[in-house]
């Protein structure tokens, strides 16, 4: 995932720090703190009143085919409709994918190889006019103007292109410019996908609000993101950067032909501000109502929320679905050696690590292997390394360097990026833990903006020796595939913007990926569950912590859950009470 | 940076430039005088100056300190970047105990989410802020000492070159380039490790910015010196200008650069600091006193001692070296007070 | 008169090319030197080589540096079109282009952020002329006394203290501790005059103090200068109240050097505003200026950087003219 703030997954089965009660009755939980990770606090269908969002960080675009914040996905569900979409409910059934613009699910046929969506009667978008499949085609032809509209994901031009080398509507000669090849759209209310092999998380790309629809009459490229037409139940009134998002009710919008949404407030905004102590102040003081961004309060609120149990019972620590972790470069030696990276693994000081990201309840628990907790196939006690026991194991680390053919220690490089003050922290850390074992890690502070042709680039990677290489990960769709593949798959080892950081190189792994794309997804589970232990054996990965972000709701908000898909609260369900 | 040797050196401008050949000798009030020289009387009149040389006795013993951080640090027992979990409180990530976890081992508590001690890495914060001052300070010297020199000897369009610069160096958002520069410049290089090619960089801008400051009281002087009778002697006897520059022209310049370049050390102090508070100083995990007030920021309200320690530390430290280089300047000239 | 002005201006207008070029110089052409690529900043996680290559063709950042620069220049003065994919959009002039980040007009975005920084420094500038001017003035009539004590240990502190220090504490006791004050922070003078001012009230005074220091020890060190001169003992033994020959004489004699100065200072000033900003948290020019440079953003450290040259160029230019009118001996030619 592209930044902190993009958390894309979470667990319900991780043990939630201290909470209590979670009397979650269907749909009246009490409150408590970690009440809204499993059932809905104060259900309500009252409408009215206007929902104030607060964060301290701007969204990266509000175009849906740019923005790559995770937060930014969630309110996207207030004005982009998709073709599928998931469920409006808490806990596992979230993160199941139910049809939006489509009446139905995709019927799949040719051998799993063709996907077809018919859409809804009666959808339209903010200024009236029809959604067609037209639209959802054109919005999707977007995402290939990498060079007009780029930041946001690109799955769909990977899955899409199949070799026509389609660059986008605005060079397109088509006069529809639906030159598109691999979709079709026989008529106003049908698409069909055609892929050039079968691929079971297809409808997951489908769910992202890049695959949303685009009115080609209202597209203006690059300034797209100021205005973006509606189809949900919010259209966008107003957008000052650095400072406020106005959302009001889209007219248009039909509450019958959307089964998902409540559409409770009149009225939302987003207040961005630069004082991240004083929006925390706001949310305890009930004048703000939710941080969006949703990563979790400052230091100073942490304390107070956690020290007062009235406050408590307001927050919940959801996890967020990064896995924080240091990669072992496979071609920088002496990690070239499994024992070497074994011996990283084991003289780690996990506490200092866990408390360098916020520690047990705010900042995430103890990492233990590559998997987050509900993608299918995760296995939260697979402990392989001991980890959770939370000490340094200094013999074992002692007895693996010497293994190593290195006894008296080596020194390496830690690559970190500069602008994320937790990353820093946990490379000092990690840097000190090492040095008990003879271990001389000096730490380079890349530029945090220029990551991907600094740590994502192998080439350079050998060149200054980055034998550790600290990052952060979340899948952008809940499948072993989205999650593990970009980090370990030797095919995702790319020139820049790589993710496979220890340059894994193994067959076996990459045949397993192959081989669940195939299967059912309780088979793939099982699959995804043998690449995280081949990832484990191989030593090649360093699991910091599984993240957690302590935040604070304010108890005026009805209809309150956090919607595993995002390890957030659902904006769109959202209501106020007073 | 805003003040330090600015202020001085409009101060200086809004009187004649003094002139130390002569001027120690000609403005002592009073008393006999039975052939002293400059030094012993400016000695003698920094002596009587008690606020003067308490600042500058701390100068001394800071200097002293951070050119025996190492062995001071590891007399203590304290590395600086050693962890220490069990002073912290994970769940909050703030010291054990009150008052930042100040304890009769670790005298300035320790720092919250790693309970590293405080005071190992002030030692080592004072090592950098004092060489990055010092060596800054000399690097505008010697930039500003030459340019000037060449402004006020040569004239015509030397002089012109070097004073648009100096206005133009003057006038600039200075702080915006710095951090520009040190943000665009590598990390490392001279094979020098993290730590010291970061504070060459630091030295290399935070002196380039300061040489106007040293440059313009040059320029200024030798302008003031250059019509003098010595000066024309020497001419007249045929010395070179090589010789008239280094043998005539500096050592009359001496007290007036060194009363500056004292000036630029606190300004630099404040710099280095600043562009460490804004992240592109020296990088982490190596302490500076600035760094540490970044970190601080996120904890004033829940742990306000570990923002106050580096704060009132590069205040002492400015503070004593402002009395000190005053106090300097009023020995050296006492018409500037 | 007139032709001094002209002049002026002339060389207004060659600093501001210079300082493009520098500017420029630096942004553009050390990245290059170190092989970071502004079009990364531009492309989302997954960089494939194509749409790399599509960004810097769009971008311009293929031409040579003297066209990208040239291509600015013109910007500036005539405007600029840029591909905005479907059709081409025109930037006005003083088109400064489009964030590499946001893709929002640089312009535009200067323009929102301008009230903060003016409201700081304008508001800092007014409490320090005033209180470093009356504290020096003061010192200086009580020369040797406690008054001047006072006042000269104080401004020692506040030369002594860094800003963000000085402001942390501040908001510490004042905003979370005793709660006198609401947490920094902006308010539009518009929306609601009061809260403007109660919001700005600490960033103002730690600005301020730091420049009244200053200010101080200076008005005192030219106050005593002026009252020892011939003139103005002169004054006295014509029997002219105290009151005229220091208000009257010496005030106006020994304050002129600090026009200069005040000129000078607004360079440093927007180093002060970054910190400030940075400090409170204020949404302004310096804490814009610090995040484009952190995100390498071009097009907006170019237009921040020119932006506040040319209000210190002409602040400098209104300085001399007004020196002018102010000391008689001082003849524009």
């Amino acid at each position: 995932m592209v930044a902190a703030t993009a958390a894309l997954a979470l667990s319900v089965t991780a043990a939630c720090g201290g909470g209590g009660g979670t009397d979650s009755s269907n749909g009246g939980a009490k409150n408590a703190q970690n009440a809204a990770l499993t059932g809905v606090l104060n259900a309500s269908d009252k409408k009215g009143g206007t929902l104030e969002l607060w964060s301290s960080q701007d969204v990266d675009s509000l175009d849906p085919a740019r923005g790559y914040y995770a937060f930014v996905w969630n309110l996207n569900r207030l004005y982009t409709r998709t073709l599928v979409a998931y469920d409006a409910k808490p806990g596992a059934d979230g993160m199941k994918l139910v049809p939006d613009l489509a009446g139905a699910e995709g019927v799949l046929s040719n051998d799993g190889k063709t996907y077809t969506y018919t859409l809804r009667d009666g959808l339209k978008f903010d200024d009236g006019t029809p959604i067609t499949s037209k639209d959802v085609k054109y919005g999707i032809e977007r995402i290939f103007a990498q060079d007009v509209v780029p930041g946001g994901p690109v799955y769909l031009m990977e899955q899409l292109d199949q070799g026509q080398k389609y660059e986008g509507p605005y060079k397109d000669s088509d006069p529809n410019k639906l030159g598109l090849k691999s979709v079709l759209t026989p008529d106003d209310k049908t698409i069909v996908f055609n892929l050039a092999a079968p691929y079971a998380d297809f409808p997951y790309l489908l769910a992202m609000p890049g695959a949303g629809p685009v009115p080609v009459a209202r597209d203006t490229g690059a300034q797209y993101g100021s205005k973006p037409a509606a189809s949900g139940p919010y259209k966008i009134e107003s957008y000052e950067p650095g400072k406020i998002i106005k959302w009001t009710r889209n007219e248009f919008w039909d509450a019958t032909t959307d089964p998902l949404r409540k559409a409770l407030p009149d009225a939302i905004n987003m207040t961005i501000t630069t004082n991240a102590d004083d929006m925390d102040q706001r949310l305890m003081a009930g004048t703000a109502d939710l941080d969006a961004a949703q990563t979790g309060v400052q230091a100073a609120a942490r304390t107070k929320i956690l020290q007062d149990e009235t406050l408590k019972a307001n927050s919940d620590t959801p996890t967020t679905g990064f896995i924080r972790y240091a990669a072992m470069s496979t071609a920088v030696a002496p990690f070239d050696n499994i024992d070497c990276r074994k011996a990283v693994i084991l003289a780690s000081d996990p506490t200092s690590l866990q408390t360098a990201r916020g520690g047990p309840v705010a900042g995430g628990d103890i990492g233990v292997n590559m998997l987050p907790p509900n993608i299918p196939g995760s296995e939260p006690a697979y402990d392989p390394y001991g980890r959770a026991q939370g000490k340094p194991q200094v013999d074992a680390a002692k007895a693996a360097l010497a293994a190593c053919g290195k006894p008296e220690g080596f020194s390496t490089v830690i690559a970190v990026r500069n602008n994320k003050p937790a990353e820093v922290k946990t490379a000092e850390a990690l840097q000190a833990a090492l040095k008990a074992v003879n271990i001389d890690a000096k730490i380079d502070q890349i530029d945090g903006a220029q990551a991907s042709s600094l740590q994502g680039a192998p080439d350079n990677v050998h060149a200054k020796g980055y034998g550790l290489i600290i990052s952060g990960w979340a899948a952008d769709y809940p499948s072993g595939a989205g999650y593990l593949q970009p980090l370990v798959d030797s095919r995702y080892i790319l020139k820049n913007g790589n993710f496979n950081f220890a340059e894994i190189k193994d067959p076996s792994i990459d045949a397993l990926f192959d081989q669940a794309k195939t299967v059912d997804p309780a088979a793939a589970a099982a699959l995804y569950t043998q690449i995280n232990h081949k990832v484990m054996e191989g030593a090649y990965i360093l699991p910091f912590v599984t993240d957690k972000a302590l935040n604070y709701r304010n108890p005026r908000l009805t209809n309150v859950y956090i919607h595993q898909f995002w390890g957030m609260y659902d904006f769109q369900a959202l209501g106020v009470s007073s | 940076m805003v003040s330090g040797p600015g202020a001085s050196l409009s101060e200086e401008s809004t009187h004649d430039v003094a002139d130390p050949a002569e001027g120690g000798v000609n403005s002592t009030t009073g008393k006999a005088i039975e052939g002293r020289s400059l030094r012993q009387i400016a000695w003698r009149r920094f002596k009587r100056d008690r606020v003067a040389t308490a600042g500058g006795a701390f100068v001394g013993f800071l200097v002293l300190v951070a050119i025996f951080a190492t062995p001071i640090v590891s007399l203590i027992g304290h590395p600086i970047d050693a962890f220490n979990n069990d002073l912290i409180d994970p769940t909050l990530g703030l010291p054990l105990g009150s008052f930042g976890g100040i304890s009769g081992e670790h005298w300035l508590g320790v720092e919250p989410t790693s309970g590293r001690d405080v005071f190992s890495r002030i030692i080592f914060g004072a090592q950098t802020s004092i060489f990055v001052a010092f060596l800054a300070a000399l690097v505008s010297t010697i930039l500003g000492a030459i340019l000037g020199l060449a402004a006020g000897f040569m004239g015509g369009w030397v002089d012109a070159v070097v004073s648009r610069i100096m206005d133009f160096l003057l006038a600039f958002p200075q702080l915006l380039f710095s951090i520009a520069l040190v943000s665009v410049l590598p990390d490392s290089f001279f094979g020098l490790d993290g730590r010291l090619s970061r504070m060459a960089v630091l030295i290399g801008v935070i002196g380039f910015f300061g040489w106007p400051y040293i440059g313009r009281i040059v320029r200024g002087q030798v302008l003031s010196l250059r019509e003098r009778e010595f000066i024309e002697a020497s001419r007249s006897l045929g010395a070179r200008t090589g010789r008239i520059l280094f043998r005539e022209l500096l050592p009359n310049l001496a007290a007036p650069i060194l009363v500056y370049t004292t000036l630029i050390i606190p300004t630099n102090i404040i710099t280095e600091a600043s562009l460490s508070f804004l992240g592109v100083g020296i990088e982490a995990p190596n302490p500076s006193w600035g760094g540490m007030l970044y970190d601080a920021k996120s904890y004033y309200q829940s742990d306000p001692t570990y923002m106050i320690i580096p704060g009132v530390c590069i205040f002492i430290t400015v503070l004593a070296f402002n009395l000190f280089g005053d106090g300097l300047r009023d020995a050296l000239d006492p018409k500037a007070h | 008169m007139f032709a001094y002005v002209v002049r002026r201006l002339f060389n207004v207008v060659i600093t501001l090319l210079v300082v493009t070029m520098v500017t420029f110089g630096v942004f553009f052409l050390v990245p290059k030197l170190t092989g970071s690529d502004p079009a990364l900043l531009y492309v989302g996680k997954t960089a494939d080589a194509a749409a790399l290559d599509g960004i810097r063709t769009k971008l311009g950042l293929d031409d040579p540096i003297y066209v990208q620069y040239g291509k600015f220049l013109q910007g500036l003065v005539v405007g600029r079109d840029y591909d905005a994919g479907p059709d081409t959009t025109h930037c006005a002039a003083p088109c400064f282009g489009y964030s590499f980040k946001t893709d929002q007009e640089v312009w535009p975005y200067l323009i929102d952020r301008l009230p903060v920084t003016l409201s700081l420094a304008l508001g800092a500038a007014i409490l320090w002329v005033i209180g470093g001017v009356g504290a020096g003035v003061i010192s200086a009539l009580r020369k040797g006394r406690a008054a001047d004590r006072i006042v000269m240990t104080t401004a020692l502190a506040g030369v002594s203290l860094p800003i963000y220090f000085t402001g942390l504490v501040s908001a510490a006791i004042f905003c979370y501790w005793l709660g006198w004050l609401p947490p920094p922070g902006y308010v539009d003078f518009a929306v609601n005059p009061l809260e403007w001012a109660t919001n700005l009230l600490l960033p103002w005074i730690t600005l301020a103090f730091l420049f009244a220091a200053t200010y101080a020890r200076l008005t005192r060190a030219n106050m005593l200068e002026t009252l020892s001169e011939d003139y103005i003992r002169t004054a006295r033994a014509k029997g002219l109240r105290e009151r005229d020959v220091v208000g009257k004489h010496g005030l106006r004699s020994g304050l002129t050097p600090l026009i200069t100065v005040f000129g000078l200072d607004l360079g440093s000033l927007l180093g002060g505003a970054i910190l400030t900003e940075t400090t409170f948290n204020l949404r302004g020019l310096g804490e814009a200026t610090l995040t484009s440079i952190r995100q390498n953003d071009l097009p907006i450290i170019l237009g921040v950087t020119l932006f506040a040259a040319f209000f210190i160029v002409i602040a400098n230019l209104v300085v001399d003219l007004l020196y002018a009118a102010v000391d008689p001996r001082v003849r524009l030619s």
